[in-house]
């Protein structure tokens, strides 16, 4: 079957999605990949059991729910959880389905509660999903054994330095494993800084595809001077960006399927993000290998995406050129709602132990740079739309048409692999300049969806 | 001038003022817009979260959409009018519709204003519009120049943004 055929095939049926990812296979390969995986409803339904039921997949930071009893509503993929403290203080990632009849036991964004009570039929379960109350139990329901009918939980749930994950998949290996050389980079936000989160997510809608912004933060630097250029010459963002500080940018192509983009500044005073040195104080040097702290200390603004749907931005700088440059720290996550939509979530997160004013200013700073105001994000979101409304065409489909991912593939090309650079991964220097980070996004893509639901 | 008069010029001048800013953003002069803005400008559009009845508040203390002031609120302003300003170029079309005018508050020098407003925003060649709903609540106050905005809390009726960017004043 031609390129055309398959594609053809797989856009009509869920059956056709395996040819589909042959071809998937086969040209990323070469740096190419079907632009149709970008708007495709049997690819969407594919990745909601391949990518959503079988991957470590994000589900908040334990600095919303501090108190026993405090919940908020999450998503696993498009799966609705409740992610509580329990009594005894331990997080819980349960079903928001009660065991009756299914409807939604919590209905509140967020809140604190000693019990979730469907409004159904008032069948009531405890923080850690016990089923505790049903109402005329012993005229109607003298058979039920209520140990069996607790809430469901997701089958895997662990933290990592605050930041927690869930899976559908009970055999997926550990967190820590799963994040694997991940771990060494993550360390420099979750584990150096105990980072707190302001407030409540952004969330907004989005015509494109969950992939695309993944890939983006995966590592795209490439986009920056064109894509932003309105918000540069405003005179906003990164000291890096807007010139005020030279750095060298490495691509951590692949950590272990996870990929980060570092801007380091070469000095010998410590940048830390653009953090001052009174809040770097409260930073824990003693948690970093010497390695991990060095480059702590030269970073700018560094970004990444943990696959599948988890991105990050460390970004030292500022929503206004009068303004003092903060570090802030920027968490989201690409919800896939549909074929080619999405809904974006926004964290904002500052060092647990910086005054109220400094956090304020890296909430106005980030929320400025990267939200659904963001003057960053604004014009990346008007360009990504663009994407899927192609993704989804006939025209498409016929030709085969395909995203380039060839940037520095050749021997005289600017980006090389860096020998001696102390993380681990597979590293490249002018990073802006190779396509290797987007590429292992879809590579882990493209083996998740591999695997067949279990 | 009795009281009932007073009352009824008052809220004019506040329609008068919301009218006037409502077709200087609709017709994207911006500039024209931002001079109706104090020095002091606080202008917020919190975060809403789907709450139980019972619980206090559904509005952030800390989450924004927008928390500006005079300085980032020109940046934003001066980023609109660059060409490369993706997400308003070509610029989405708004046409901001604002009722309900009611002065909550006055004395000589200000007044507290409550208003609704609708914003219908469309983009490119879709005929879906994206629809923004809130109550405004603006401090007016008399300037050398005539009314200015001093502050603005935007209360949205979303919790998750039916629009795909907020590159827009509301």
């Amino acid at each position: 079957m031609s390129n055309n055929e398959a594609r053809r095939t797989a856009n009509r049926s869920p059956e056709g999605i395996e040819t589909l990812m042959e071809t998937v296979g086969e040209q990323l390969e070469d740096g190419q990949l079907p632009v149709s995986v970008l708007h495709n409803e049997a690819v969407y339904e594919a990745e909601r059991r391949r990518i959503f039921g079988q991957n470590w997949v994000f589900i908040g930071h334990e600095t919303e729910i501090p108190e026993p009893g405090d919940y908020r509503q999450r998503y696993i993929g498009t799966d609705p959880f409740i992610f509580v403290r329990d009594e005894d203080g331990d997080v819980q990632v349960l079903f928001n389905s009660c065991r009756h009849r299914g409807s939604k036991v919590c209905r509140s964004e967020k809140g604190n509660s000693s019990h979730f009570r469907c409004p159904y039929h008032g069948w009531t379960y405890t923080t850690s999903g016990e089923l505790v109350g049903v109402p005329q139990q012993r005229n109607a329901y003298q058979h039920l054994d209520t140990d069996e009918h607790g809430l469901h939980e997701a089958p895997r749930v662990e933290s990592y330095h605050g930041l927690v994950f869930a899976a559908l998949d009970p055999d997926v290996p550990s967190l820590e494993a799963y994040l694997g050389d991940a771990t060494w980079y993550l360390d420099m936000y979750v584990k150096f800084i105990d980072m707190e989160v302001i407030g409540d997510p952004h969330r907004w809608e989005v015509e494109t595809d969950w992939k695309t912004p993944a890939e983006n933060f995966a590592g795209d630097n490439y986009h920056i001077p064109m894509g932003h250029k309105s918000a540069i010459d405003a005179g906003i963002g990164s000291d890096t960006a807007t010139g005020e500080k030279q750095s060298d940018l490495y691509a951590i192509a692949d950590a272990s399927g996870h990929s980060f983009s570092l801007y380091q500044i070469e000095s010998d005073d410590p940048n830390f993000w653009g953090h001052p040195p009174e809040v770097v104080d409260g930073f824990h040097p003693e948690r970093l290998s010497e390695d991990q702290y060095e480059v702590a200390r030269k970073s700018g603004v560094t970004l990444g995406t943990i696959f599948p749907n988890l991105s990050f931005i460390h970004l030292g700088g500022t929503n206004a050129p009068e303004k003092e440059s903060v570090g802030t720290f920027v968490l989201r996550q690409w919800q896939p709602k549909g074929p080619g939509q999405m809904e974006v979530w926004n964290w904002i997160l500052a060092p647990e132990n910086a005054s109220e004013e400094y956090k304020e200013r890296v909430y106005e700073s980030g929320m400025g740079t990267f939200s659904a105001s963001g003057n960053f994000e604004v014009d990346d979101i008007a360009i990504w739309n663009g994407i899927t409304e192609a993704a989804g065409s006939v025209f498409a489909e016929q030709q085969a048409a395909t995203t380039n991912f060839t940037m520095g593939r050749f021997g005289d090309a600017a980006p090389e692999r860096v020998p001696d650079w102390p993380g681990p991964g597979e590293t490249y220097v002018h990073g802006g300049l190779t396509d290797e980070n987007q590429l292992t996004f879809y590579r882990s893509w493209y083996d998740a969806m591999q695997e067949e639901p279990r | 001038m009795n009281g009932e008069y007073a009352a009824y010029a008052r809220r004019s001048a506040c329609e008068e003022f919301l009218y006037n800013e409502a077709y200087l953003l609709d017709d994207r002069r911006v500039f024209e817009w931002f001079d109706l803005v104090t020095e002091d400008i606080d202008y917020r559009v919190p975060v809403r979260t789907t709450r139980e009845r019972s619980a206090d508040e559904e509005f952030s203390d800390q989450a924004y959409h927008l928390k500006e002031d005079h300085e980032s609120l020109r940046v934003r302003i001066e980023r609109l009018e660059n060409d490369f300003a993706w997400s308003e170029n070509p610029p989405s079309r708004t046409r901001r519709f604002v009722s309900n005018v009611t002065v909550l508050d006055a004395d000589d020098d200000s007044f507290d204003v409550r208003s609704n407003l609708l914003v219908h925003r469309s983009h490119e060649d879709s005929t879906t519009p994206d629809l923004l709903s809130a109550e405004r609540r603006d401090t007016l106050r008399r300037t050398e120049d005539g009314l200015g905005l001093a502050a603005r809390l935007v209360l949205l009726d979303h919790t998750v943004l039916p629009t795909d960017s907020l590159s827009i004043i509301l």
